[in-house]
């Protein structure tokens, strides 16, 4: 295969149990500097595909021994976060609606004009780093608050809904200055430089925890 | 097999309820009959005993009235001999005396009651007296019972009748006729008639008694009407059955035509998918060979291999092309022709459509210019060619209002060729689709796969007949197949 030797390159896991189809799409894909794992079983395909890399799944339906939307099902039931691409020979209303329902991004019919397949791929992939590099901040946001001490967190809270220092003070009844204190440690163990950054990163954060 | 015996065990009960049922209206029916016959009978019986017993007394008056004074030609001395049942008549004159005690009380009474009264009943033997007080003389008759049963005018015949007559005064009776013997207990129905005679100086209750036991049913007519049961319930149940058996064929036929709508669906579906595959492979490799080209350093190896898979695939669809005609052709297509009157055709295919031709209220007719003649076609392509043909019509036809529509299948022959036309009063073909009407998935209607008419030019072609499609001259379709004639007419 002419697959690219990059590891950073997105990854398309290719499913299909025709041999000319497979090798073909594949060789279509690499043409754009994707790099291609072709697959013939879908079974070994869902044992051993690499679940963290960056791509993007491109699923035949028609397939003997275990359908298309059944591995589709398979790969949403398992949390996998690529996004699935569905191919179909004869695609019914009915069937599209499946795929869709189930948590397909694209549904194609066979033959697939090229520009369709690879537009829709490299869609597929974009929305996937995106995702994962929402969940990637999401997780040190995460980290960071966890950091914080209760006292803190309380602090953190009423900045957020908007109340100055000397109201802080009074409510919690300590002195403007040490919330003061308490701030300005916040803003450091957060790695924030702004007010606005503040509560733009953690007021989501902070309804969570308040409301939990 | 289980549930067939489960019915038959109802239909046995039905039966038997039935039989049983019928058996009790007959028996009933019967006895109600034989009472009728049995009051009649006592009636007839009460009034005949009733007329003799009158006599009595009317000839003891008249020997009272008579004042005969002669000593020598006593009258009542020749009563035995017009009398059967007078065995004898005494008188006692003035200044004698009655022979025995009995005989004077009853005068005595009969003086009192100013009518004649008994004397000396004797049941068992069957005799009594009878004594009338009067002036001069009184007069006393002896009555043989016996005899005094008016035979020739009795309503049963005496020896072999099962009705038990009896006269019966105070415990004692005197049995007129015997009837069958039974006993009180037997079972059965008995019916009785008591009832006392029509003369007040003799008053013999007459009692008929008749028993009949259940020999007495009339049980060849309870079996008869059983046995007619039991026909009739056999006949209803071929009928139920062959209900079953015709509503369960139809389900099938049912049933058998949605498998091959279905497999008609897996085929094409089938079909699709085994030409997809190759034309998506043929599809991704140009498409793929053509961007390798556009690059500014071609890899023309990866592109040359990426156009031989495409030939590679092209050919396999071909393949799957060809295998496909192969499956579908028939087996020996050349159709078996043979001669066939296509009058009969056209009647028979009218014939199988005529519910539907009633439903869509649509007139039609069959006319042949000319003699009858035989065509040369497969009988069965030919049936459903024209079966497709007038199917389309009708449909066709369902688009204008019911007053308007009418299909005319028109016969013509010439020297070669038989011809017939199917028109119809429907909206006729557009222009633009007259030319592509026979081809395989072309259909104006809704819905329809297209394939009628190209099947129908299939066979046609196949058997040496041409289908052609056209406009009529004054509205609707007008089709018309050519066959050959099986015997060409000498110019």
């Amino acid at each position: 295969m002419t697959t690219l030797p990059s590891s950073l390159s997105p990854l398309i896991h290719l499913i299909d149990d025709d041999e000319a189809v497979r090798s073909s799409l594949a060789l279509l894909i690499s043409t754009v500097g994707l790099r291609v794992q072709p697959w013939a079983d879908p079974q070994s395909f869902l044992q051993t595909f690499e679940r963290e890399s960056i791509g993007a799944i491109v699923l035949d339906v028609r397939m003997p021994g275990i359908s298309g939307l059944t591995v589709l099902d398979t790969l949403v039931a398992q949390k996998v976060d690529q996004p699935v691409i569905m191919l179909t020979g004869h695609g019914t209303i009915d069937m599209c609606r499946r795929a869709f329902k189930a948590g397909a991004t694209e549904f194609l019919e066979k033959p697939v004009d090229d520009e369709r397949l690879l537009e829709a791929l490299q869609a597929a992939v974009r929305q996937h780093v995106q995702s994962r590099e929402r969940n990637q901040a999401d997780r040190v946001t995460r980290q960071r608050y966890a950091q914080l001490s209760e006292r803190e967190r309380e602090v953190l809270g009423l900045i957020v809904a908007g109340l100055t220092n000397k109201e802080i003070g009074r409510a919690l009844h300590v002195s403007p200055r040490t919330i003061e204190t308490h701030r300005a440690n916040l803003f450091a163990k957060l790695e924030i430089d702004s007010l606005a950054q503040l509560v733009r990163q953690y007021a989501a954060l902070v309804d969570e925890d308040t409301a939990a | 097999m289980f549930a067939n015996l489960k019915g038959l065990r109802y239909w046995l009960l039905a039966w038997a309820v039935l039989s049983i049922l019928s058996g009790i209206v007959i028996a009933r029916t019967e006895l109600t009959r034989q009472q009728e016959a049995f009051d009649t009978n006592a009636r007839i019986v009460h009034r005949l005993l009733s007329q003799q017993v009158v006599q009595h007394d009317a000839i003891l008056a008249t020997l009272a009235l008579l004042h005969s004074g002669s000593a020598t030609d006593r009258p009542e001395q020749r009563l035995p001999a017009l009398y059967t049942q007078i065995a004898a008549a005494a008188h006692r004159g003035p200044g004698e005396v009655w022979p025995t005690p009995s005989l004077i009380a009853a005068e005595a009474e009969s003086t009192r009651l100013k009518r004649a009264v008994l004397a000396d009943v004797d049941l068992h033997k069957g005799t009594y007296q009878l004594v009338l007080a009067a002036q001069p003389d009184s007069y006393a008759l002896t009555i043989a019972m016996r005899s005094m049963v008016p035979w020739t005018e009795w309503p049963m015949a005496a020896d072999t009748s099962p009705v038990q007559v009896r006269l019966q005064l105070a415990q004692d009776s005197y049995l007129v006729q015997a009837g069958r013997a039974f006993a009180p207990g037997d079972a059965g129905w008995t019916f009785e008639a008591r009832k006392v005679l029509a003369a007040e100086s003799q008053p013999f209750e007459v009692v008929s008694l008749l028993h009949l036991g259940w020999s007495a049913l009339p049980w060849r007519w309870m079996i008869f009407s059983a046995g007619a049961l039991a026909l009739v319930l056999v006949r209803g149940r071929m009928l139920v059955q062959q209900r079953v058996q015709q509503r369960r064929e139809e389900e099938r036929q049912r049933v058998g035509q949605l498998a091959r709508l279905n497999t008609l669906g897996e085929l094409a579906a089938g079909m699709a998918h085994e030409i997809n595959q190759p034309l998506t492979a043929i599809l991704a490799n140009t498409q793929a060979a053509s961007r390798l080209l556009n690059d500014s350093e071609p890899d023309m190896t990866a592109a040359r291999t990426a156009m031989q898979m495409a030939v590679q695939q092209a050919r396999r669809a071909s393949d799957v092309v060809g295998r496909l005609r192969r499956t579908v052709e028939r087996p020996g297509s050349a159709a078996a022709v043979q001669s066939v009157n296509l009058h009969n055709a056209c009647r028979h295919a009218l014939y199988l459509l005529e519910p539907e031709l009633q439903r869509s209220q649509c007139t039609h007719s069959l006319t042949m210019d000319g003699l009858a003649f035989e065509v040369l076609a497969d009988p069965v392509a030919l049936e459903q060619i024209i079966h497709n043909l007038l199917t389309n019509a009708l449909q066709a036809i369902e688009q204008v209002p019911a007053p308007n529509r009418a299909l005319h299948l028109v016969l013509t022959s010439t020297a070669t060729h038989g011809t017939l036309r199917v028109q119809d009063t429907g909206p006729g073909i557009p222009p633009d689709a007259l030319a592509k009407v026979f081809e395989p998935f072309y259909s104006t209607r809704e819905g329809g796969l297209g394939l009628g008419l190209s099947l129908c030019e299939t066979l046609a072609v196949g058997m040496g007949a041409r289908l052609s499609a056209a406009n009529g001259t004054t509205q609707g379709a007008e089709f018309t197949l050519q066959i050959p004639l099986a015997h060409t007419v000498a110019a």
